[in-house]
């Protein structure tokens, strides 16, 4: 059964489920649905990375994008034809939702999308078991964390090295043997292991002039408007070897990529390319897969057939020890940040890194968290005072993706946060 | 009737009371600690730049370095060329080797040694440090650092302005330059400017050819900067900018190391210079990622230009090298050192003494955070009569402090910074003692490895707290 994880589609954002179920609901005939879900899929911002998009494409269409919109249409529609959320007729070539999809829409329609996503959970288990896979070897690969993988990686402004002093070959392997170097200091820290990474820098180095993007002479100078391509390349293959040679994954990269960014959706998972001070993406468990568990502060997902379940970890706001908790980690967060930041207010989503991997809860749990905490702050309950504003939005800049998301607490998009310990003394 | 009441009447409401300053309460204008501990020398904050610097701790370094280099004749045939300073712990980052090196510098560009050295040397220093991320493989890119470091400090206009003045004198016999001049700079910018030149009349053909009478001068090319952009026909005076523009256009390889390590020399001793002083910070960023064979090289390309080269700097000694090394380093260049023929020169280690060449960096001692943080308050101060001198922190508190950072000056100062930083905002606590430091060491507010982060981070372990173990 631990084969299956490969067999995935290639789309991050299991609101696409929601969109597709959406656009089949009004539209039977697949050029009517294709076009609601081309509709939809800009209303909800999403695209073909794995973060949201920021800039709309009002322009044409390109044919290149028509194609690829098609093609992810039919993938989401492979995908729920496989969790039998929709019929396909093939005589008259008709969509139709099943019970099933009907019932998942309204959970998104009367609850949020969260709930929809953890309806779709057993779905996808059931079928393809990776996150049983994953979570597990998470694990298995890291005991004394608590299943946290790390995947450093730097770009070369990370190394000191500047784009425009990149220009031949030799630049490129001045970049690559820092890189090297760097990242066997990394593994020996967080792994603990001494291994030599030359023969892997040198297969890809070897990648990137059987590709061509690499002239073979030291002195050759390489084509400018080839340094993303190369760049992305040193990324994807670092990646790559981290997670199938320092930590032995069986399957593919690309498959591990999209569960572990679905996981996040759900809350099974936390993976981040902006823990603070931390150069590269980190992967970490926020549920469990045991026997039994008796604490009640986590939510069983699924239940496998060798007797294990999987729960999410997601203490109750009700308890009052899980807001103290909840509280210290935002002030030790908040303490921690302002080290390096001497200003008052200090950027919302670092703390909140830091308190999901202090407290080993999601990214949505958190923001649920912080809009109770808020709240109970503006009545004056709580033992600490906390501001929450704005800086400039992510919709406010010129950036092409929603990288690192605000948290939306009492109608409103906050990305900054300070807090105050002093305490009242006229209370 | 006019009756002045805007002038006369004041108003009902008092105005807002002028709230405190965030460091009011300690007495102290901001807080002295900055939450990362680095040295630059540029910056204009004094926090950083290294101008706040206790001298008292590092009394024994100064004292080797005046002894074995700064007095020493540099025209004793046998006077020290090169030296290290090493760490002597493995604690060695942020001990305030930076900030040494750079007071090092200013104390001898303050009267270019003339002052220390009781008027045997003229020494001018020059301060250079590697950049991160191994730039600097070969010698000739250090060489280029060396090139870039003097431009930096000016020194090539100082000397010009020496050169000329030398010369003017010669023409102008009763030329007084304490009545020409109002300062140092002053001096420096008439000596280069053909303009101030015009307006005392001097013909600036005859001045040059006068300038170039200098008897140290007589060896140099033609194309030397000094006459190539003054050249007899025109009416121009070289800079330090007719310097830079000259070396780059050499190549690599033996014009550089001709130009650096002989006609250089030339020229500094035609400004009465007799020596120089290179200090090299963070030595460890070149052979940190040479090669075993660039490493080799480096150190013989070394020997040749200090020792055995056909160069005028090796019959003077005139450059003498300070490389800082961390703990280390010596491990990591030993083998070039040896193979080279360095080891015999200026040997890294010895069995019993310790030679005069080698500069132990000692790890602070106890008292040593008591007499740094006292350095940085009363910078900071706002009245520097009142109260005790490490106030708000007491001496128990600041051993402590030295004891979780290690004695690590970097970490000592970083960890002031926050508890400073936190005890301001809370308006109970006057004095930082003991059971607050650690109090706050407890809460990781100055772990030292927080800024690996994800390393050290806690976390709650889901296995156990699932089983009901947690």
């Amino acid at each position: 059964m631990a084969s299956a994880p490969y067999q995935v589609k290639k789309f991050y954002f299991l609101e696409y489920f929601y969109i597709l179920l959406k656009s089949i609901e009004k539209h039977a005939r697949e050029q009517d649905a294709l076009d609601m879900f081309k509709l939809l899929r800009e209303t909800h911002s999403l695209g073909d990375s794995k973060y949201k998009r920021l800039t709309s494409s009002e322009e044409e269409q390109s044919s290149r994008q028509v194609k690829l919109l098609y093609y992810t249409f039919k993938q989401v529609a492979a995908e729920a034809l496989e969790y039998r959320l929709i019929d396909f007729d093939e005589k008259n070539g008709k969509y139709s939702l099943s019970m099933k999809g009907k019932e998942l829409l309204s959970h998104y329609e009367e609850g949020n999308s969260y709930e929809f996503n953890k309806k779709l959970f057993p779905l996808m288990e059931e079928k393809f078991k990776a996150f049983y896979e994953i979570i597990n070897f998470c694990y298995e690969q890291n005991k004394n964390k608590s299943g946290l993988l790390v995947f450093p990686l730097y770009s070369p402004i990370k190394l000191d090295f500047k784009k425009s002093e990149i220009k031949t070959t030799k630049d490129i392997l001045d970049y690559s043997r820092a890189l090297q170097k760097k990242l066997e200091q990394d593994i020996e820290e967080f792994i603990g292991k001494s291994i030599d990474l030359t023969q892997y820098n040198d297969e890809l180095i070897q990648n990137l002039k059987k590709a061509c993007l690499l002239p073979q002479d030291e002195s050759g100078k390489f084509a400018p408007d080839k340094y993303n391509s190369m760049i992305i390349r040193f990324r994807k293959f670092w990646l790559k070897t981290f997670l199938n040679q320092i930590y032995g994954y069986k399957s593919g990269f690309p498959s591990f990529d999209i569960w572990t960014y679905r996981g996040k959706q759900i809350g099974a998972l936390h993976v981040t390319e902006f823990y603070p001070g931390f150069s590269g993406r980190i992967v970490y468990p926020t549920s469990v897969i045991v026997d039994h568990e008796t604490n009640g502060d986590f939510e069983k997902l699924f239940d496998y057939a060798n007797g294990y379940s999987l729960y999410i970890h997601s203490p109750s706001w009700a308890d009052p020890e899980n807001q103290d908790k909840f509280v210290d980690a935002l002030l030790d967060a908040y303490f921690s940040s302002r080290k390096t930041n001497r200003s008052y207010f200090v950027g919302l989503p670092d703390i909140r890194e830091l308190v999901c991997y202090k407290m080993r809860i999601s990214q949505h749990l958190f923001n649920v968290f912080l809009e109770k905490a808020y709240l109970l702050n503006l009545k004056g309950e709580l033992k600490v005072k906390i501001s929450l504003e704005a800086d400039k939005l992510p919709h406010e800049t010129n950036a092409m993706y929603l990288k690192r998301e605000p948290v939306m607490v009492n109608a409103k998009y906050r990305n900054i946060i300070a807090i105050d310990i002093a305490e009242r003394r006229n209370q | 009737m006019n009756t002045f009441d805007k002038f006369l009447k004041k108003p009902e409401s008092p105005g807002l009371e002028v709230k405190q300053g965030r460091f009011e309460k300690f007495n102290l204008k901001e807080n002295p600690f900055l939450p990362e501990s680095f040295v630059n020398k540029d910056s204009t904050d004094n926090r950083i730049n290294g101008s706040i610097f206790e001298a008292e701790i590092r009394k024994k370094e100064f004292k080797t370095i005046k002894d074995n280099f700064l007095k020493n004749p540099q025209g004793d045939p046998g006077h020290l060329r090169m030296g290290f300073i090493i760490d002597t712990s493995y604690v060695g980052r942020g001990n305030g080797k930076s900030a040494f090196l750079i007071n090092l510098y200013r104390e001898i560009d303050k009267e270019y040694c003339l002052d220390i050295s009781n008027n045997v040397n003229k020494c001018f220093p020059v301060y250079l440090s590697p950049e991160p991320g191994g730039r600097t493989k070969t010698f000739s890119r250090f060489v280029d650092l060396l090139f870039n470091a003097i431009m930096e400090s000016g020194v090539i206009n100082n000397c010009l302005a020496i050169i000329r003045l030398k010369a003017l004198m010669s023409i102008v016999p009763n030329l007084k330059p304490a009545e020409e001049f109002k300062d140092e700079d002053d001096l420096v910018q008439k000596m280069n400017s053909p303009g101030w030149l015009g307006e005392k009349r001097i013909d600036i053909n005859k001045f040059n050819r006068e300038t170039s009478k200098n008897q140290f001068l007589g060896g140099l090319p033609r194309e030397f900067p000094l006459f190539k952009a003054a050249g007899m026909l025109t009416e121009k005076l070289s800079t330090q900018e007719s310097f830079k523009e000259y070396y780059v256009e050499l190549k690599k390889g033996q014009e550089k190391l001709e130009f650096m390590f002989s006609h250089m020399v030339h020229f500094f001793r035609a400004a009465d210079f007799n020596g120089a002083f290179v200090l090299v910070d963070d030595f460890e960023r070149i052979p940190d990622f040479q090669s075993a064979r660039q490493k080799r090289d480096f150190a013989a390309e070394l020997r040749n230009c200090l020792y055995d080269g056909f160069f005028t700097n090796t019959k003077l000694g005139f450059y003498n090298f300070i490389l800082v090394l961390h703990a280390g380093v010596t491990r990591l260049i030993q083998d070039a050192w040896s193979e080279s023929g360095m080891e015999n020169r200026v040997p890294l280690t010895s069995p019993q003494v310790t030679p005069g060449h080698i500069i132990p960096f000692e790890k602070l001692k106890p008292g040593h955070a008591v007499l740094l943080l006292k350095r940085y308050l009363r910078e900071y101060r706002i009245d520097s009569q009142k109260g005790n001198e490490l106030s708000p922190f007491t001496e128990k508190a600041v051993n402590k402090i030295a004891e979780i950072s290690e004695l690590n000056a970097a970490k000592i100062l970083k960890s002031a910074y926050y508890l400073l930083d936190r005890a301001a905002d809370d308006d109970d606590i006057q004095v930082i003692d003991e059971p607050f430091v650690e109090k706050m060491n407890e809460r990781g507010m100055f772990d030292p490895n927080s800024k690996k982060g994800i390393a050290s981070a806690e976390t709650t372990d889901l296995e156990k707290k699932a089983k009901g173990e947690q």
